[in-house]
């Protein structure tokens, strides 16, 4: 069976699947490419691509299997936890499952697309505006969805409400103190066992740090966390991948903002 | 007596799905009738269960367990009964992509146009007064925005426009990922299925430009092989308001 893990550098949904690919020893080919010179756009060989083009995460990696396109950085890891058979990245008690699928939740929907405006208007809005038109139409040619193409769009103009900002870096305080609050009892991971919830919140959060500095000021449990997971082989081993000094500024078109309000 | 209630409105769209995947595992359990168009989730008495004010929720024992994807996920692995979730890793991820796809993008344009058209317009019906204080007792800020706007109905052109979009061409794929195979997203029925039942059901009937027997062949025959379940059948007849029984569409030989 072939299979190609495509990943922009580990931060974001790329760098928490390929932790996860190293957290189950699979031996999977990883191919590096750049997010942000719309690559993910024009991969070779894939036969269904609806993963790709409308998957709700926007600029992730892509796991191609046989020609299908895989997205979604929480599914890619429970993925590859149960191709290796169960590595323990998930809780085998149903209740504990549960509370691992809605942190990540909490995550995907409520930090990512504001870690992910952050982000990007900090480091890809100056790279993209230096794109020239006809290369950034080129780009845009080849993405499918309207609304993932209006993003990009977005980000390379620069355009935001301050309400919007506000309201990201809001949502980065507020999962701070979550983590803090989680972490109060003293324990080593998010979840009790270590987890996908620890690798995905990493890497939304890790960025964080360069961004909204204060979000973290009164957090000690939350940053000797981070210190925690960042020390991780599997963690090291994808941020060994890394072809930039330092991948926390690589961003690329990530989740909408909620539409309804 | 049994130690699970499940909180819920209509058989429809969030809190249909809880429903559906308990009668398909037959796990037996007490239904808590909440009335949405009364504001039954943001009273004391409901909030007292979750205090997120949504629904549905669940509880099992002690444990109280919201949002209605996760809480199909955990009665298929708590409960005994028919497995919803397929053996094959390939076919678990896609139930989980589509599952998102249709609860985060597609699913928020179905209800943006739903509660413009119907559902707004009834409960726009009511004492403006009670309105503003149902309103200030919804918990999350998000939904108080959210809810302000559906009540009044001020979602922009632009905004229902998009909504517009998005149902079309959730609907164009849908149709062409149901042409791949049985089920949508594996060759067994699972919660992907009923969670596309939920929100597609009263498709022919809310947008018959988009979804007929002669556009969507695949999407009616889906459709119907879910509606002849068993288990759909005990589940919309708890339905108490016109809304759920637009799912007898669905009986109708030539949509």
């Amino acid at each position: 069976m072939a299979t190609v893990l495509y990943h922009g550098e580990p931060n974001g949904p790329s760098l928490s699947v390929l932790a996860a690919l190293a957290e189950t020893g699979l031996d999977i080919e990883c191919r590096s490419i750049d997010l942000l010179a719309g690559e993910r756009h024009s991969l070779p060989g894939l036969g269904e691509t609806i993963a790709r083009d409308m998957g709700i995460e926007g600029e992730g990696p892509v796991l191609v299997v046989d020609g299908e396109a895989m997205t979604e950085s929480v599914f890619l890891a429970q993925y590859l936890d149960e191709k290796a058979g169960g590595v323990g990245l998930q809780p085998s008690d149903p209740y504990a499952h549960w509370e691992m699928m809605m942190w990540c939740r909490q995550i995907t929907e409520r930090l990512s697309p504001a870690a992910a405006l952050l982000g990007n208007l900090k480091y890809s809005t100056p790279r993209l505006a230096e794109t020239s038109d006809a290369d950034f139409a080129v780009i845009g040619k080849n993405i499918v969805s309207d609304d993932l193409r209006g993003r990009w769009g977005l980000v390379r103009s620069g355009t935001t409400e301050e309400a919007q900002l506000a309201d990201s870096r809001a949502k980065v305080v507020q999962s701070v103190e979550r983590c803090e609050n989680k972490l109060a009892d003293g324990r080593d991971w998010l979840m009790g066992d270590f987890s996908i919830a620890d690798l995905e919140t990493y890497a939304w959060l890790a960025g964080m740090q360069l961004i909204c500095p204060d979000a973290f000021g009164d957090a000690p449990k939350t940053k000797a966390w981070l210190a925690r997971v960042k020390a991780r082989p599997s963690v090291v081993a994808a941020l060994a991948r890394s072809t930039v000094a330092d991948p926390l500024e690589s961003w690329a078109p990530g989740p909408e903002i909620n539409r309804w309000g | 007596m049994s130690d699970i209630t499940l909180y819920h409105w209509e058989p429809n769209a969030n809190s249909g799905k809880p429903m559906l995947a308990l009668m398909e595992k037959g796990v037996v359990f007490n239904s808590h009738y909440i009335d949405m168009l009364q504001f039954d989730q943001h009273k004391p008495e409901y909030l007292a269960i979750n205090p997120q004010g949504t629904i549905p929720a669940m509880t099992h024992g002690t444990r109280v367990l919201v949002e209605s994807t996760a809480i199909m996920e955990y009665v298929n692995e708590e409960f005994a009964g028919p497995e919803l979730m397929p053996a094959n890793v390939e076919d678990r991820w896609r139930v989980r992509w589509w599952m998102k796809f249709m609860d985060q993008w597609l699913a928020p344009s179905f209800s943006m146009i739903g509660w413009s058209v119907s559902v707004g317009p009834m409960v726009r019906k009511r004492d403006l007064a009670e309105l503003e204080a149902a309103i200030d007792r919804i918990p999350m800020p998000e939904r108080r925005i959210s809810w302000r706007k559906a009540i009044y109905g001020t979602f922009s052109e632009a905004e229902m426009a998009e909504s517009q979009r998005r149902v079309a061409l959730g609907v164009r794929l849908l149709e062409e990922e149901l042409g791949k195979r049985e089920w949508l997203a594996s060759d067994e029925y699972s919660l992907a299925d009923i969670n596309g039942f939920n929100l597609a059901y009263a498709l022919p009937l809310s947008q018959p430009h988009l979804s007929n027997d002669e556009l969507t062949p695949n999407i009616l025959r889906w459709l119907r092989a879910i509606y002849a379940r068993p288990a759909v059948k005990k589940c919309w007849a708890l339905g108490r308001t016109d809304m759920a029984k637009r799912v007898s569409i669905l009986e109708k030989e030539h949509i």
